[in-house]
């Protein structure tokens, strides 16, 4: 591999290259995480114990999680909320998707597109705090409802699981209309057409032509959004409450509050797990591979 | 300044595949020498070795005497021209030739010297400060030839430059190359599919095939004189018979034609024919001729199936009643004159050839190829070797 | 054919509908920067004012987070574009059997959640007796930033034609004039691009961050900590800042890339 770049680039750059690119893999990327999963099949000891008869891998750190019926139920919630996210995301996403793909005129389109990328750009942070102000005991939803005489009095939506998700599914739509929208667009119209000149309807069109052609980037963006989703701290942090406890959050009380990184570490990895879990599986189902993902 | 290259036994290989089989050749300094083949013949990988882009698996290139084994491409007496001709698309004309003399640290005021004088040869004075994007086509052409000769090259390496150009245009540039050539006094080393541009143009060509050279001639005695069938086949037009010797006199041979009965031929130089050895007679379609029954020599009775007007010529396709072969016959219009009725689809002609202009070479199991899409039909098939560079 | 149009206008509606939804929140949050209420709300109005302005200029603690924020995206920038540039030229230049393992390395930074990143990170420098702080903020963002830059720079990579590279080599230029002179110049639209995001990318990162910050704080840690504790409508006015800026950017960075992919379709 070296000699292919030398061979381009000179020894120099070629040098500094394999340099820059080795940093990286290894001390930023590899390392950690290796260093991550050591950590967290080690037991949590006082500094004079490090090295002591004590001091020896276990999967401890990893038994917690099936003990405590707290930390379970908070892990199959974050498995199941974020399936769900990303199934809705996927649902708002895709009619989107399609009309900008094959329905908008180019200037449309392009219109669309640049009123999606602003918010993408806005920190996700502020995206989440505007729903908290939405959604507050005394924010306008309520004053809304309760004005069209929906409701009697306001509802605790900071309170549960539902703000959470709307938050999320708000927070990381683009992730999904994205790469939707790109896969969708590479389509050749004439297909469309062709489906339709044969008597298909808008169902079958869509279930027999489009998504099957859309499927690397529907995968695409249901990995990304259920990572992302999985991996949140922002959303649930603002918009949940004590009771609605996302499993990131279990994570990060290990760290900083807990005082066991050892047992964080054991947390943090199961969630990778997780995601790279859910990744294969999506992959499987949508029979894609890893270069369809980089776009 | 000797401009001349070698190839001693050079031999590429990628793999297990071999590009270019054991190739030895002397090319003159000043000389303008093509390289003519179908693609994938190999003719590219030689250009390659030669510039130094590929080393080659066995052999040398010697350029004015000079081994280039150890000569990298940065540093070789050679310039190229690229098919696609490679312009650096984010610089003005004038940095595109000086790119080469800023590289190697020539000062800017000689730098422009140089660019004017060769935008005067190119004839494209005041183009200097344009983007190359503002260019057409032929002017690009005629920056990519400045480019290169602002390095002062030995030897020039052309790759197929003009096959993006329209067809008036091309024929425009063959001219200005060659007299480019003549004033400058380099080495020009064409590589080119088009017969065309490889026979107007060049001193000498080389006819490659399947990795190999058929015949290296100058472009006169290639197409009077081939020394394969490939080069018989692929260097204009012929027809071709599939014969069986009967016995050779001088260069005169008597061939058995199987269905066709006995006919003569001219043995192709240097061409010795055993009796009884399986050959084959080219005739070219413009030697062949209306004949009466009665005239003397190799007749052919044959049916029209199509007549193409082609403005100076008229081409038939005909049909051989004997043997159903098909001969195609290109007639002018001073013969045309007297044939001017008997010329109509499905009328019966007989047609002679006076066997001096004719060529029978033994079957030596050269590529063959298809007379209606020149394509290479049978021994090796395109090479991959081109991808590889 | 009625169904079918009505599924036209059904479609319509659904989009205009969409972008309501994209944008009201945002809307919503601006508005009650200007509401002098104690909590920021737009229900009920208080009266109009441009108190919390005055507020958030007075926060000295957000001056001082604003501060770490530009200092670690400008580390950001500084490690993320040279090491996407060598992935790019890596990925672009090899072909080895090693290459699809190679890649997945080099995409999971995205793959992985932000907080795995940060607690990884975290891990890794306490062993080496580094601690949380500005120092690990900068290597935890970048190590997934690097990523994106790669991405971007690949893009523009692969349209790259490589005859220009062997045509400086042919005309004597060394590998490096060749770098320096033809290749780097290519690369100069999608370099600025990757350095805006890089460093767009890190000011708004949050996951990443909380993990490895330390004591130090950056603008978006502490705008979330401000909305858990002691929140005030001058979040609002900084968030209104915050995302003119990044409408700003966004609307001219966008405009500058269509106009170059506009060139580049007219033909080089």
């Amino acid at each position: 591999m070296f000699r292919q770049l030398q061979a381009r680039f000179g020894g120099p750059l070629a040098m500094a290259i394999v340099t820059l690119l080795g940093i990286w893999l290894i001390v930023m990327v590899t390392l950690p995480q290796l260093q991550m999963i050591e950590y967290s099949l080690r037991p949590n000891l006082l500094p004079a114990q490090v090295g002591g008869p004590d001091d020896r891998l276990t999967l401890t750190n990893y038994a917690t999680l099936f003990s405590n019926d707290i930390h379970r139920s908070i892990f199959v919630k974050t498995i199941w909320s974020s399936v769900l996210v990303t199934l809705l995301t996927l649902a708002v996403s895709y009619p989107l998707a399609w009309y900008l793909a094959k329905i908008a005129t180019p200037r449309q389109a392009a219109l669309c597109i640049l009123l999606l990328i602003v918010p993408f750009w806005i920190n996700e942070i502020l995206r989440t705090y505007s729903w908290f102000i939405i959604l507050a005991f005394r924010g306008p939803l309520n004053e809304l409802l309760m004005m069209l005489g929906l409701i009697d009095r306001p509802i605790r939506f900071l309170n549960g699981n539902g703000g959470v998700m709307v938050g999320m599914v708000y927070a990381y739509i683009l992730f999904m209309v994205f790469p939707v929208y790109n896969a969708i667009e590479s389509l050749d119209d004439n297909q469309v057409r062709a489906a339709r000149d044969l008597g298909a309807g808008t169902v079958r069109t869509h279930r027999r032509i489009v998504i099957p052609h859309a499927k690397p980037g529907i995968a695409t963006g249901c990995i990304m959004t259920f990572m992302l989703a999985a991996g949140s701290y922002a959303v649930p942090a603002l918009l949940g409450s004590p009771g609605s406890r996302w499993f990131t959050q279990i994570i990060y009380n290990w760290f900083f509050e807990g005082g066991n990184w050892n047992q964080g570490a054991a947390y943090a990895f199961l969630l990778l797990v997780l995601c790279i879990g859910f990744m294969s599986l999506i992959m499987k189902i949508f029979k894609v591979g890893l270069g369809d993902i980089g776009r | 300044m000797d401009g001349s290259v070698r190839l001693d036994e050079v031999v590429m290989r990628f793999g297990d595949f071999t590009a270019i089989e054991k190739t030895s050749l002397e090319i003159g300094s000043g000389e303008f020498f093509s390289f003519l083949g179908p693609s994938g013949c190999g003719k590219t990988t030689l250009l390659n070795i030669i510039s130094g882009f590929l080393t080659p698996s066995e052999g040398q290139v010697c350029i004015g005497g000079e081994p280039m084994a150890s000569v990298a491409v940065n540093q070789r007496p050679t310039a190229m021209i690229f098919q696609n001709l490679a312009l650096f698309p984010l610089m003005t004309v004038f940095e595109n030739i000086e790119f080469g003399l800023e590289v190697r640290g020539v000062d800017k005021r000689k730098r422009r010297e140089t660019s004017e004088r060769l935008l005067e040869l190119v004839a494209l004075e005041g183009s200097g400060p344009k983007r190359v994007t503002e260019l057409s086509g032929g002017q690009k052409q005629r920056v990519a030839i400045a480019r290169a000769l602002a390095v002062e090259p030995r030897v020039l390496l052309l790759d197929e430059p003009l096959s993006a150009l329209d067809l008036k245009l091309r024929q425009h540039m063959r001219a200005e190359l060659k007299a480019i050539q003549r004033k400058t006094g380099i080495t020009f080393i064409y590589i080119t599919h088009d017969q065309g541009e490889a026979l107007t143009m060049s001193d000498r060509v080389a006819v490659m095939s399947a990795g190999r050279i058929q015949q290296v001639a100058d472009p006169m005695t290639l197409y009077r004189e081939p020394a394969t069938g490939f080069v018989a086949a692929f260097v204009g037009e012929n027809n071709r018979l599939q014969v069986g010797v009967i016995d050779q006199e001088g260069d005169r041979v008597r061939l058995d034609g199987g269905a066709l009965g006995e006919l003569t031929g001219r043995a192709g130089r240097e061409t010795r024919l055993a009796n009884g050895e399986a050959a084959t007679l080219f005739v070219r379609p413009e030697h062949l001729r209306p004949t009466a029954a009665e005239a003397a020599g190799p007749k052919f009775d044959s049916e029209i199936e199509a007549v193409h007007f082609e403005g100076a010529w008229v081409m038939l396709e005909t049909r051989l009643v004997a043997s159903g072969e098909k001969l195609r016959v290109q007639l002018g219009h001073e013969v045309l004159r007297g044939y001017a009725d008997a010329l109509g689809v499905g009328q019966r002609i007989l047609l002679g050839y006076d066997p001096v202009d004719s060529v029978v070479l033994r079957d030596d199991g050269s590529p063959v190829l298809d007379a209606d899409t020149g394509e290479v039909l049978a021994g090796r098939q395109a090479a991959a070797g081109e991808e590889h560079v | 054919m009625s169904s079918q149009r009505f599924l036209a206008l059904g479609l319509r509606f659904y989009v205009v509908l969409f972008f309501v939804y994209l944008f009201l929140p945002l809307l919503i949050m601006a508005a009650a920067t200007f509401n002098d209420s104690r909590f920021p709300t737009v229900t009920p109005w208080d009266g109009t004012t441009l108190r919390w302005f005055g507020e958030l200029a007075a926060d000295r603690g957000m001056w001082q987070a604003l501060g770490n924020s530009l200092i670690v995206a400008t580390g950001v920038l500084l490690i993320a574009v040279p090491i996407g540039v060598a992935t790019a030229l890596f990925l672009n230049t090899v072909s080895s059997r090693a290459k699809p393992f190679l890649y997945a390395l080099i995409l999971s930074p995205l793959l992985t959640p932000g907080v795995i990143i940060g607690i990884s990170t975290l891990i890794f420098w306490r062993q080496l007796g580094v601690s949380g702080g500005i120092f690990l903020t900068v290597l935890g963002q970048a190590t997934f930033i690097a990523a994106y830059v790669m991405l971007m720079v690949t893009a523009r990579l692969q349209r790259f034609d490589r005859t220009l590279e062997r045509a400086a080599l042919d005309l004597g230029a060394s590998q490096w004039q060749m770098f320096r002179r033809i290749l780097l110049p290519y690369l100069k639209p999608a370099l600025y691009s990757a350095a805006v995001i890089a460093f767009l990318q890190s000011f708004e990162n949050y996951n990443t961050t909380l993990f490895v910050v330390g004591y130090d704080t950056t603008l978006t840690v502490y705008i979330a900590s401000q909305v858990r504790t002691g929140l005030t409508p001058a979040v609002n006015a900084l968030g209104l800042i915050l995302i003119l800026i990044t409408v700003l950017l966004a609307v001219v960075y966008e405009l500058k890339r269509r106009r170059e992919a506009a060139e580049l379709v007219k033909g080089v």
